[in-house]
């Protein structure tokens, strides 16, 4: 539920495999004969094109082109992107729970808001969920998802528990949070194996 | 609950079943970065007048230029494969669904995942005391449309296929999973001796 940009993601992804099959495509068919003699006449025209191209670029006095200066500039703004793009995957973590504004009104009401911190959900949902012998661990994290504070809840139930008796109950949790709050936020339950799920034992008696 | 709580919550939950590609993202970005790092080193070199740091772009052009000549024909064929192979992966997680090994449980107040190797454990569990057998005789595998549940029984004792069965049906409906798997249980020919 992070705002990871899943649509960008799969845009950027396509276009690089497109160009990349394309270029795997050319250079396994310059093994034709035919291919060749023409990637040579187009390497040719390309090159002079090239050469003219710096010669009319390159100022009086000076030795190459400014075009090169562009050039690196350009790679590096491609490199700006590329740390961008990587930066905003896993994006949306938040700390703010809810939030509420209010103005100044005739009725006279003064003007303020209200901010109720995402830790107080995690600390007394985790409170609560620590206190269960079926699960081994328990994650709480509130995020923004579409401008709206967004609750994840992420248990690791031991194995052989049945989800639907550990979903019952967190939603429960979740319920009476909600009458704690006030507020109604999107809350998502993640119920999940995980490596220490795995290596511990079942519970024989609960 | 309101309207939109509620379609924010649908929309998390779709998100949550399938891949985010942050993986292939990250490489492909980084992979970009290092080769754009390069090419500008090179260019600055260029403009400032030195020498060139590993190759010089007068150099890369000449040898692109002449391309089938100067190199044997068993590396080129390769590296235009390897090529192709690196963009068929790109195009293909660009392109497929990315469906996670999830299960969507339907709520009226919140959104509910469970991993497929939970319900797995869970079903196995009651596969497990259905059938009277040791946690080591019984396999389960949670598939999107069916669950298999493989069970090997102890030499000589009996075991009731409809039962076990019966109890996996009913731990998938209480759990209530969307859309429901169907169920088919395994029983093997040869038994386990010393359980």
């Amino acid at each position: 539920m992070n705002q990871t940009p899943r649509i960008l993601n799969r845009l950027l992804l396509g276009l690089i495999g497109t160009l990349l099959m394309a270029a795997g495509v050319a250079t396994t068919l310059l093994m034709f004969p035919a291919a060749a003699r023409w990637w040579r006449s187009v390497a040719a025209d390309l090159g002079e094109g090239i050469d003219g191209l710096l010669r009319q670029t390159t100022l009086d006095g000076q030795r190459d082109s400014w075009l090169w200066i562009v050039l690196a500039l350009v790679m590096l703004l491609i490199v700006a992107c590329m740390v961008g793009w990587i930066a905003a995957q896993g994006r949306g973590r938040s700390g703010t729970l809810a939030q509420d504004d209010s103005h100044a009104d005739a009725s006279g009401q003064a003007a303020g808001r209200v901010i109720i911190n995402g830790s107080v959900a995690e600390q007394a949902l985790k409170a609560a969920l620590q206190e269960r012998g079926d699960l081994v661990n328990a994650a709480v994290t509130t995020y923004v998802f579409d401008g709206e504070p967004a609750l994840r809840i992420r248990v690791f139930p031991r194995s052989g528990v049945s989800p639907h008796e550990v979903a019952t109950e967190v939603t429960d949790l979740v319920r009476a949070l909600d009458l704690l709050v006030g507020r109604q936020t999107p809350v998502l339950i993640s119920i999940s194996a995980g490596a220490r799920t795995r290596f511990t034992r079942t519970e024989r008696v609960r | 609950m309101n309207e939109r709580t509620a379609q924010l919550t649908r929309k998390v939950v779709r998100r949550e079943l399938h891949s985010s590609r942050a993986l292939p993202a990250v490489a492909v970005a980084i992979l970009i970065s290092v080769i754009c790092l390069y090419v500008m080193f090179e260019a600055a070199l260029k403009a400032t007048g030195q020498n060139a740091w590993l190759v010089s772009p007068e150099q890369v052009a000449a040898w692109l230029g002449d391309l089938p000549d100067n190199v044997q024909l068993a590396p080129l064929v390769g590296a235009g494969l390897l090529m192709f192979l690196i963009g068929l992966l790109c195009f293909l997680s660009a392109v497929l669904p990315g469906r996670r090994a999830r299960h969507a449980i339907p709520d009226q107040r919140t959104g509910i995942v469970v991993d497929a190797e939970v319900l797995a454990s869970a079903l196995a569990r009651r596969a497990r005391v259905a059938a009277g057998v040791t946690p080591d005789q019984v396999m389960v595998t949670v598939g999107r449309r069916a669950v298999d549940v493989q069970v090997r029984p102890t030499s000589g004792v009996p075991v009731d296929v409809e039962r076990i069965r019966g109890v996996v049906e009913d731990e998938l409906r209480l759990t209530s999973v969307a859309p429901v798997p169907a169920v088919r249980v395994a029983v093997a020919p040869s038994g386990v001796i010393g359980q």
